[in-house]
């Protein structure tokens, strides 16, 4: 999950296993409401790698991912802005 | 049109009932992911960048009015709106719940349809000529193979569980309208010495390795076509490679194997233990034909309404091809109307149309590999006012096989594998291309664009081919000419360094440009491609000193 | 994890054994024999002389390999290594179409209760579970009885 990541700070995201929204982390739960979410720094990675396993295992989320950040807190990658805001055209 | 015996309809509901339990034992816990993913995608379930994604079946592409109007209806209810038919004939939706799906699928049910291996490494939904049993050019109608072929396949106990996906298609003419030459197993039908049986064509493909299907065999019978079929898919399910899934596709097999190695192959399974309870008899063959009959029967006098009309001539001459019976035509319902990605249809379109299927059409929809919908049987005398119809509801934009006519996979904008966005380039093409004399002037043309080397949006085969790659974050996308999914299918040729979003459409203007200074008379650009090569074009979108 | 077999519909205990070295069998174990490839491959000689032997392949390891004996097996089980591999479909249809087989044959390993009917219809006789699964498999076998297409 953390493999190939760049970057220094990040969110920790997924899809809600029933209904397959966006969620973000946000320190406790996890919530569509990506305003909410907790920005990791890179050495916390591998703690956020365990909760999310265990969020994965209670049959919570699926499929997470870090997304990384810009310097201003803003997400770096269009693919995760496309997850943020839905589709482009 | 085919109707569910009640052994289709008991194993349709009690697939349903199977799915519904596994969505409870994952959610339970009973079922990890890695377990439910492959049982889920065995009934058309994605999960994709926003939401699950359901693919549902249309076999051989084949829609009644209530199927359609269903559809629809679902998309409201569970869904966003709209549905997006894909290039093997299907329909997505692309925000189902999980929970949802098993309620969708009771209600598919409810009209004869499923989204059973849709996706997963088994034998997909076959793919057929959308123009089948309406053409002239056939030795005979291919659906019912579609069919016999879709029984066959549908839980298929030795090919559940194949190396990786599996695709067929039927054809019956000399014209390829199904792309049969790329998928793992094209069937085509033929007539020699008054009989008619099939040649088999094996391990076509795209992805990221294209490779055009070889013909193993130029005469199966009808009777053995099971056997046959059940001797391929054996040994590709002893043999196919598991170790890399970019790989394990039969086309890989036979090009590693090379061709007379997996006929002997086959051959020999096929002679030594095809299984007598496969032959298929005459009078099977006929029960599934009697339901394909035509709900048409005679040649009626009608003519086509004459209107001084400039847009409906133009789409009669654009969109509308003539029936095999005389006083009848099919009219192309384009999926392409310039603000919309290629493809996809709102609920109220679906709704209308149905409706106009209905009156008009015997209550039949054909959904083409190109995206787009067919209207198979309409009265000549019909086609002004089924044109303001579907003028009203932007399904007549005049452009079928025109280079705003284009293939596009959802792309990143839906996708989870997608390097790059696909469908705003498609309406940045439409958008720029969009004038009628301008699209007539470059004429035929196809255009196909995918969002990753998966090749979704066939681009290998694309006159041009757009692929949507990753550059260290930015968009970029690849360009190959040439490329062909008809009867001479061919593989395009990658022009060259790849072009940012930005650059993209001026490069599409420069090869339209190289096109239209070597065109000679009224050649089509894969004619002109096919005379002067990839050179000139490479020279105008790449020479600095070429201004 | 107590593992069952299911014949069918019938829980039943397993009457075969693994030893990890073949040179130190006692007759503490009761019940038959059952060989990896590699203990077969390797002592072919030995274990020719004795009786209701079981063999099991895994999923990976191909029927080809004991071609000559198989006549010689009470019990061929295929070892799923994944339950995506499907590879023992086909050589179980093999075992009882190419070769005539009619002794047991067994799935073992990752496999899931959706794959029962199709276990079974390819020449399965009989699967080895985890006790506490049993009830699922029993329900997909219910289930998906005598519905399909295929003669």
């Amino acid at each position: 999950m953390a493999k190939k990541l760049k970057g220094d700070s990040f969110f920790l995201s997924a899809n809600d296993l029933k209904t397959g929204s966006v969620v973000y982390y946000n320190g406790d739960d996890w919530s569509e409401k990506v305003y909410k979410a907790k920005k990791i720094n890179r050495s916390e990675i591998e703690e956020h790698e365990h909760i999310a396993k265990k969020f994965e295992d209670e049959c919570i989320i699926i499929s997470p991912i870090f997304v990384e950040l810009n310097d201003d807190g803003t997400i770096k990658k269009l693919r995760d802005i496309i997850r943020k805001n839905g589709t482009t055209f | 049109m085919y109707q569910y015996s009640d052994k289709d309809k008991q194993i349709v509901r009690n697939r349903t009932k199977e799915f519904l339990s596994q969505v409870k034992r994952r959610i339970d816990g009973n079922l990890t992911e890695e377990e439910f993913k492959p049982l889920r995608l065995m009934n058309g379930l994605y999960l994709q960048l926003h939401a699950y994604m359901l693919r549902v079946a249309i076999p051989y592409g084949e829609l009644s009015h209530i199927q359609l109007n269903k559809l629809a209806e679902i998309s409201e209810k569970y869904d966003k709106g709209y549905g997006h038919f894909t290039t093997r004939q299907n329909i997505q939706f692309n925000w189902p719940k999980l929970e949802d799906v098993p309620k969708i699928l009771n209600e598919l049910a409810g009209v004869e349809m499923h989204a059973i291996q849709t996706s997963g490494n088994c034998i997909r939904n076959i793919s057929c000529d959308h123009l089948a049993g309406i053409n002239n050019e056939e030795v005979e109608d291919p659906r019912p193979w579609c069919e016999i072929i879709r029984k066959w396949s549908t839980f298929h106990p030795e090919f559940s569980y194949l190396p990786r996906k599996f695709k067929i298609a039927v054809i019956a003419s000399e014209t390829d309208r199904a792309a049969m030459k790329v998928h793992d197993i094209g069937l085509k039908l033929v007539k020699k010495r008054n009989q008619i049986g099939f040649e088999v064509y094996v391990g076509g493909g795209q992805g990221r390795s294209p490779f055009i299907a070889k013909k193993i065999n130029n005469f199966v019978k009808k009777r053995d076509l099971l056997n046959y079929l059940e001797a391929i898919l054996s040994i590709y399910n002893e043999m196919g490679r598991r170790d890399n899934i970019y790989k394990a596709r039969i086309k890989i097999l036979i090009n590693e194997l090379g061709a007379e190695k997996l006929k002997s192959l086959i051959e020999s399974k096929f002679k030594k233990f095809a299984d007598k309870k496969l032959l298929l008899e005459e009078d099977e063959i006929k029960k599934i034909k009697n339901y394909f009959k035509l709900p048409i029967n005679d040649p009626i006098k009608s003519s086509i309404p004459v209107k001084k009309n400039k847009e409906y001539n133009i789409w009669l001459n654009q969109n509308v091809i003539k029936h095999k019976l005389a006083g009848y035509s099919i009219i192309m319902v384009s999926l392409k109307h310039y603000n919309q990605p290629p493809g996809d249809a709102t609920a109220e379109q679906m709704k209308t149309l149905s409706i106009i299927a209905k009156q008009y059409s015997y209550g039949e929809i054909r959904v083409t590999h190109e995206q787009n919908l067919v209207l198979p049987h309409i009265k000549n005398s019909d086609l002004f006012s089924v044109w303001n119809k579907l003028r009203a509801l932007k399904l007549a934009t005049p452009n079928i096989g025109l280079i705003t006519d284009t293939i596009c996979c959802p792309g990143m904008d839906y996708c989870a594998l997608a390097t790059a966005r696909s469908i705003p380039i498609s309406q940045k093409i439409s958008q720029h291309f969009k004038d009628q004399s301008i699209q007539d002037k470059i004429g035929n043309i196809k255009i196909k664009i995918s969002g990753c080397i998966n090749a979704c949006g066939h681009h290998h085969v694309g006159n041009i081919g757009i692929l949507g790659l990753d550059r260290n974050g930015e968009e970029s996308y690849q360009i190959s000419l040439g490329g062909s999914a008809d009867e001479k299918t061919s593989i395009g040729k990658i022009v060259g360094p790849s072009f940012s979003e930005k650059e993209l459409i001026k490069a599409i203007q420069t090869i339209i440009k190289t096109f239209e200074r070597n065109k000679k008379n009224n050649e089509d650009f894969l004619s002109v491609f096919n005379r002067v090569g990839i050179d000139p074009f490479k020279k105008d979108l790449y020479d600095k000193s070429n201004p | 994890m107590t593992k069952v077999i299911l014949n069918k519909n019938k829980v039943l205990k397993n009457e075969y054994f693994f030893v990890d070295d073949l040179t130190n069998l006692t007759k503490s174990n009761s019940g038959n024999l059952i060989v990896t490839l590699s203990q077969w491959l390797d002592n072919k000689k030995t274990l020719s002389k004795k009786k209701n032997i079981g063999i099991q392949l895994n999923s990976d390891e191909s029927l080809s390999l004991i071609e000559e004996e198989i006549s010689f097996f009470e019990m061929i089980q295929f070892n799923f290594l994944t339950f995506k591999d499907g590879r023992p479909f086909s050589e179980a249809k093999k075992l009882r179409i190419e070769f005539q087989y009619i002794g047991e044959v067994r799935a073992s390993g990752h496999i899931l209760p959706d794959q029962y009917i199709f276990l079974l219809r390819c020449g399965f006789n009989s699967v080895e579970i985890e006790s506490k699964q049993k009830k699922f498999w029993l329900e997909c076998l219910k289930m998906g009885m005598g519905l399909y297409y295929q003669p």
